[in-house]
């Protein structure tokens, strides 16, 4: 059949002293455990387990320099949602750089699934996830997030910014040598403008 | 591509499976195709019985382990002969090959004669078949509802059931089996809601003292209908919802999605991504296998390995929630490749998670294989004997430790596995200790995979370059029209496969999981089946517990190790 | 019929078929922004390079006519190569407007990178020339950066409306469209220019940041605007009617839609529509169901026998007058519709282009099927003599007439079936809510005897029903049902019983519609199909 099959070694001689083998194994746990404070759990929530810079946590909607939201209200992510729940309604901006800009933006908390598709499909870096993880509510109602939620930076802060997108760095050769041109002879260096929330 | 016998290229006619069907039944044969690689024949309806014998009997041909069997709904696409399809997925141990037989049946008269004589395994999958399609099975013992409610009304998988539809279940049924007068039996539920039970699928048993004299299955209390979901999402949108199939190993379906989708697009990954699925995927195994072995002895009474074991999992949960942001609705693969590489502690993680897996195996080790009592509970409880398992469509750990060798990995590999050396560890008695023994041993063995792919992860991009697939980098799509747009295609459009269909299959924590897609061009799939090893698995299992005991019953449910999600889909 | 091989296809064309339509026609997708199917060719934007056998230079798809044993290649590596630097030289300038402009899903530019593009940008966004942005110029904006020359909105504005409204300014990569002095769109088709705009440069003011177009589903319809019957789509999403397009009817209208006729959806939505029956009685209204309504009715008209009248409406389908029709006969009454005489001004036009003095869109399949038949005035005359016992209106258009009020207020039971809410409604005894057109499947038959078809978009709001149905449901009550129900199995009876639709069935008359011969010969065919 195939190659580098083995068979199983059902030869293993049971006894006494695996079973007090079994007991060492054990005390030695409790040891590590109670002595040496190695227990794999921790007393939440006095302490908690931190997550990494790219945890899918809950929603933010980034600002710009105005504090307005970047969002130009494209419907990408309401669009590539799996569980369709994202909500946004368009209005007209004065600012004709800028044009459209989302009068109402919900997100139902207990429909999504924190897949981060909406992240990936944003064109303008408008919608990111923060590390916040402990949602509580006591109603439904309470936890279809509106924009103004989305906005607010208290609980950003409080957890810090989690996953949003990172460049591939796969630039083009001819890309990158107009780049450096742009920069060596304009000084002018292209992209977004930086954000102001904060990132951990 | 797809051609009848007489215009097919020699080729495809020279193909074992292809000439024997042929010879034997002529202008039966209504089409022969090879698109990408896969080998489908699609017989008259009344060849199905025939070319299915032939295809188990044959010397030549000898497909004896059942895979799948699924129903198709082809309603108003022309180049349909009629309106139902029903696919059945065969696989030759002997001579390594999947095929894919098929036939129409019309929407006046939907029916076929069942398969059950010829693999036992067909029996669930006809009655799904019946349960979602309403394809009617002639000879089958028992055509009811499976996955759906029995107040259900209609055939959810039919085009032109609405998705959101609900019936209410006002009593669930009782009884699935039929009891005998007196008092000389107890009859009990195992399940669904039972600490014995790994989820939620139940079991009634008839017991005469300790004895089980009867016994029957109930599942789809997990139903929710994944795969009439995919009809209606998009290639990419689907990949949150195989998360959620076997939820204990929930990369390893991601993987296997992505590497079906690619396979019908014909887009390859690329080497590092294809090296990271393979670590993720050996350690979303070693996952499984952990909570397999552990909780499979706590029913039996021994909790400490449990809490030893679980340990390693919070390394590799930490390690997958440092790379996507998230322990178990990964959702990292992208068709093409992966949504973003690694992290540049990525190295570090998966040594920390190797030493608290070698770890924790030495101490479950220690504790179980040579205990006593765990010896006498484990051999020769729950014997599946090889030729049963293959019929029944057993895979992955249990077939093995049934004593048959297939490992998609080395069979069929994929994602780079023919560059990694390891071992196919089998059992010879197919009883529980073999299949604990065989979990246990494949630990080590994909420790021994991981190791081997970290040290060959080769540099590049982790998705395709393909735009037709792959999202282009944000940088330029902030930055020029022509990435925006694409960009924008490929959210509202999506990924548009060219029409055809494939059967993408990779070695899942509990066997061969496969895809079968069906594309009709569009960006949504016309047609997804997942193919769950543990659906043939627990197919047989109020099979295997008729005259044990029910202590034996609950020892042999937790190392088939079932999992609700990819169970009920 | 000359015969020529497109990427190695063999087609026959009719004489004087271009290259591009004859490919289109079979198939056959070939890049194009400035070439439309129905404004003269113009050939600027080069998108459309095709290899020619025998040619050495690539021609223009849309300007070379087929001539006998031509081979085309569309797809050979120098066509592939000249469609893909063409289209990069209409993104050069191109701002990166894809998440606010409303083209998006339906833009030629997103379409076309896909499938002739795919190639990395060599601009960067700081070398792009700008231009003017969010121009109000009444019901359409404009964004010249987006625009790509095509011309299309100027040969619109040249040929079908003849109002030269937009032109191009500057030169070189500056050149814009504009209007003069800024000035705004002043005619009844701007609509269209948004259609034509194959980018996001021109698009509709009221359709604005409304809808994502791929969440919209479209169906096939008709307008009622007036008697052209225009053939429309429907987009709607999750049951609410978010636009009207044009649908391309080249007998009908064209590629073309007038502005008062898109407006209409607005009427569609649940707002002042009925939704409920209801019945007037001694202490005033009460909402009953259809079914209460409907036996009162039926009472009313077996008591009143041939003491009653039916007053048909223009504005329904062809199978909801037949059942009205059969209503009639059933009980007796007097029948007719022409209130205000739509039948004067069917074909007479209001401009050159496409609207008609008629505002109803089945004045024609009312003739057809007899129902001018007793004439409104000898009704309103039996209304003022006091020897009506029952008036059953299809709808509420003579209840809207000041002068009749008083004639109709002797009536002691009037029966209407309305769509929307009006004053008018209170001097009836029972409302019937009605389906309206979008939520209906049926057909018109158009000023020219055509037969178009129309298939429901979205659901009635509440309990209104087809007014087939509501007929229908009377009918069966006086003991006479209909063998059937449903809008096409009405159709084959209307097809049999009514004189030049003899062998129309659904099938037959999908998608464009079936043309019948004229009722009084070809004079009667004024003035001809749209202009242009």
């Amino acid at each position: 059949m195939a190659v580098n099959v083995v068979t199983v070694d059902r030869n293993q001689k049971a006894g006494v002293v695996p079973i007090l083998k079994g007991h060492w194994v054990t005390l030695q746990n409790f040891w590590r455990s109670l002595f040496l404070r190695q227990a794999s759990t921790i007393q939440y929530p006095e302490q908690k387990r931190p997550v990494s810079s790219r945890y899918r946590g809950i929603h933010v909607l980034t600002e710009r320099e105005d504090g307005t939201p970047k969002c130009v209200a494209c419907y990408m992510c309401a669009t590539v949602c799996p569980a369709e729940c994202i909500y946004i309604e368009s209005g007209e901006r004065p600012e004709k750089a800028i044009e459209k800009y989302p009068t109402r933006f919900e997100i139902d908390l207990l429909r999504c699934v924190y897949c981060g598709f909406c992240v990936d499909a944003c064109p303008e870096e408008a919608i990111i996830m923060s590390r916040e993880n402990d949602l509580v509510g006591t109603t439904r109602a309470e936890l279809v997030i509106d924009r103004d939620r989305l906005m607010a930076r208290g609980k950003l802060v409080e957890h810090g910014a989690g996953y949003r997108p990172v460049d591939h760095d796969v630039r083009r050769p001819v890309r990158l040598k107009a780049l450096e041109r742009l920069k060596s002879e304009h000084g002018i260096v292209p992209g977004m403008p930086a954000a102001k929330t904060p990132r951990a | 591509m797809a051609s009848t016998t007489t215009a097919a290229p020699p080729e495809l006619l020279a193909k074992p499976a292809a000439r024997v069907l042929s010879e034997a039944l002529g202008d039966r044969i209504l089409a022969l195709s090879d698109f990408r690689g896969d080998l489908a024949i699609t017989v008259e309806r009344s060849a199905w019985l025939e070319a299915a014998r032939l295809l188990r009997d044959h010397a030549e041909l000898d497909y004896k382990l059942f895979l799948d069997l699924c129903g198709v709904d082809h309603l108003d696409r022309p180049g349909h002969a009629e309106r139902f399809e029903v696919v059945l997925h065969v696989y030759s141990v002997s001579h390594k090959h999947h095929i894919r037989l098929k036939t129409y049946v019309p929407e006046s008269r939907p029916s076929l004669p069942t398969l059950i004589g010829i693999w036992r395994g067909a029996n669930w999958f006809e009655r799904e078949a019946w349960d979602l399609y309403g394809i009617v099975f002639e000879g089958h013992p028992n055509l009811s509802r499976l996955l759906t409610h029995d107040d259900f009304v209609g055939h959810p998988m039919r085009k032109d059931y609405p998705t959101a539809r609900r019936h209410l279940l006002k009593v669930p049924k009782e009884l699935l089996l039929e009891v005998p007068e007196g008092n000389e039996h107890l009859l009990i539920n195992i399940g669904p809601s039972h600490p014995a039970m790994h989820g939620t699928f139940r079991a009634q048993v008839l017991l005469d003292g300790e004895t089980i004299t009867d016994a029957e299955a109930e599942i789809g209390y997990m139903h929710r209908n994944f795969e009439k979901m995919a009809e209606e999402r998009t290639y990419w949108q689907i990949i949150p919802y195989t998360d959620r199939l076997n939820y204990c190993s929930s990369f390893m379906n991601g993987h296997g999605w992505a590497l079906a989708v690619e396979k019908l697009l014909g887009v390859p990954a690329p080497p590092r991504a294809e090296g990271i699925r393979v670590i993720l995927s050996e350690f979303s195994r070693i996952m499984d296998h952990l909570i397999a072995v552990s909780t499979n002895v706590v029913d039996l009474g021994a909790i400490t390995p449990y809490f030893v074991m679980f340990r390693a999992r919070e390394d590799i949960y930490e390690l997958l929630e440092a790379c996507c942001g998230a322990r178990l609705t990964v959702s990292y693969v992208r068709i093409g490749g992966l949504s973003q590489d690694v992290p540049d502690d990525f190295e570090a993680r998966c040594r920390k998670a190797i030493a608290g897996v070698r770890d924790v195996w030495q101490q479950g080790n220690d504790l179980l294989t040579r205990n006593l009592i765990f010896q006498k509970r484990f051999k020769d409880v729950g014997v599946m004997a090889k030729d049963e398992a293959l019929s029944w469509g057993w895979v992955g750990p249990c077939l093995r430790g049934s004593g048959v060798a297939y490992d998609v990995r080395k069979d069929h590999p994929y994602s780079g596995y023919e560059s990694y050396d390891f071992d196919v560890p089998v059992g010879t008695t197919g009883d529980c200790f073999d299949r604990y023994l065989v979990r246990m041993e494949e630990i080590q063995q994909s420790l021994r995979i991981i190791e081997q792919a970290l040290a060959k992860l080769p540099q590049g991009p982790v998705i395709t370059d393909d735009r037709n697939v792959a999202l282009p980098p944000k940088s330029e799509v902030y930055s020029n029209i022509e990435s925006l747009m694409n960009h924008f295609k490929l959210v509202y459009d999506g990924i548009l496969p060219p029409q055809g269909e494939v059967y993408g299959y990779t070695e899942g924590a509990n066997g061969e999981l496969g895809f079968y897609v069906v594309s009709d061009g569009s960006k949504h799939p016309w047609r997804v089946k997942v193919r769950p090893p543990c659906y043939n698995i627990y197919q047989a299992f109020p099979h295997m517990i008729k005259g044990t005991m029910i202590a034996d019953a609950v020892a042999i449910i937790g190392g088939l190790n079932v999992i609700a999600g990819e169970l009920d889909r | 019929m000359p015969k020529c091989t497109i990427d190695g296809r063999q087609i026959e064309v009719a004489p004087g078929t271009t290259v591009l339509q004859a490919a289109l026609d079979h198939g056959i997708h070939i890049q194009h922004f400035c070439w439309h199917p129905d404004l003269p060719v113009d050939g600027n934007c080069r998108t459309c390079m095709i290899e020619v056998e025998k040619m050495p230079k690539l021609q223009i798809a849309c300007n070379t006519v087929i001539a006998e044993g031509m081979v085309v290649q569309t797809k050979s590596p120098k066509a592939t190569e000249a469609q893909r630097t063409a289209l990069e030289f209409l993104l050069v300038n191109h701002p990166i407007d894809c998440p606010v402009c409303d083209q998006a899903g339906e833009c030629y530019l997103q379409d076309n990178y896909m499938r002739y593009g795919l190639y990395d940008s060599k601009i960067e966004l700081e070398e792009k020339v700008h231009k003017r942005k969010v121009v109000d110029l009444g019901p359409i904006m404009l964004d010249a950066e987006r625009c790509v020359l095509c011309s299309r909105c100027l040969r619109f504005e040249d040929v079908v409306t003849g109002t030269n409204s937009l032109q191009f300014v500057n030169r070189g990569d500056h050149t814009q469209i504009a209007t003069f002095d800024g000035g705004k769109i002043e005619h009844d088709y701007a609509g269209n220019l948004a259609d034509v705009c194959p980018v996001g440069a021109l698009l509709s003011k009221d359709f604005r940041f409304k809808m994502r177009v791929w969440f919209l589903k479209q169906h096939e319809s008709v307008c009622p605007g007036c008697s052209t019957g225009c053939n429309v789509f429907v987009d709607e999403r999750d049951g609410e009617v978010q636009r009207l397009r044009p649908r391309r009817n080249a007998e009908v209208n064209k590629s073309w839609l007038c502005d008062p006729g898109r407006a209409l959806y607005k009427q569609i939505g649940v707002t002042e529509r009925v939704s409920g029956a209801r019945v007037r009685g001694a202490g005033g209204w009460e909402g009953v169901s259809v079914a209460a309504a409907l036996d009162r009715v039926a009472a009313a008209l077996k008591d009143a026998g041939a003491a009653s009248a039916f007053v048909a409406t223009p504005q329904a389908t062809n199978e909801d007058v037949f059942a009205f029709k059969a209503l009639a006969e059933t009980v007796g009454g007097k029948l007719d519709f022409r209130v205000g005489d739509p039948q004067l001004k069917l074909t007479q036009r209001i401009d050159e282009v496409l609207q008609r003095a008629d505002r109803n869109p089945n004045t024609q399949g009312c003739l057809d099927q007899g129902i001018g038949k007793d004439g409104v005035d000898a009704i309103v005359s039996a209304c003022r003599a006091g020897s009506l016992r029952a008036l059953v209106l299809q709808g509420p258009e003579l209840l809207r007439i000041p002068e009749l009020v008083d004639a109709i207020a002797k009536v002691p039971f009037v029966a209407v079936m309305a769509t929307h809410e009006g004053p008018e409604l209170d001097r009836a005894t029972v409302v019937l809510p009605a389906a309206m057109w979008a939520e209906v499947a049926g057909t018109f038959t158009n000023y020219q005897r055509r037969v178009q078809r129309l298939s429901a978009a979205v659901p009635p709001p509440g309990d209104a029903q087809p007014r087939l149905e509501l007929a229908a449901g009377l009918l069966s009550r006086l003991g006479k049902p209909l063998a059937t129900a449903t809008a096409r199995d009405v159709f084959a009876l209307l097809a049999k019983a009514t004189p030049g639709y003899a062998g129309l069935d659904y099938r037959a008359i999908s998608g464009l519609g079936a043309a019948l011969a004229p009722a009084g010969g070809a004079d009667s065919m004024a003035s001809g199909e749209a202009r242009a």
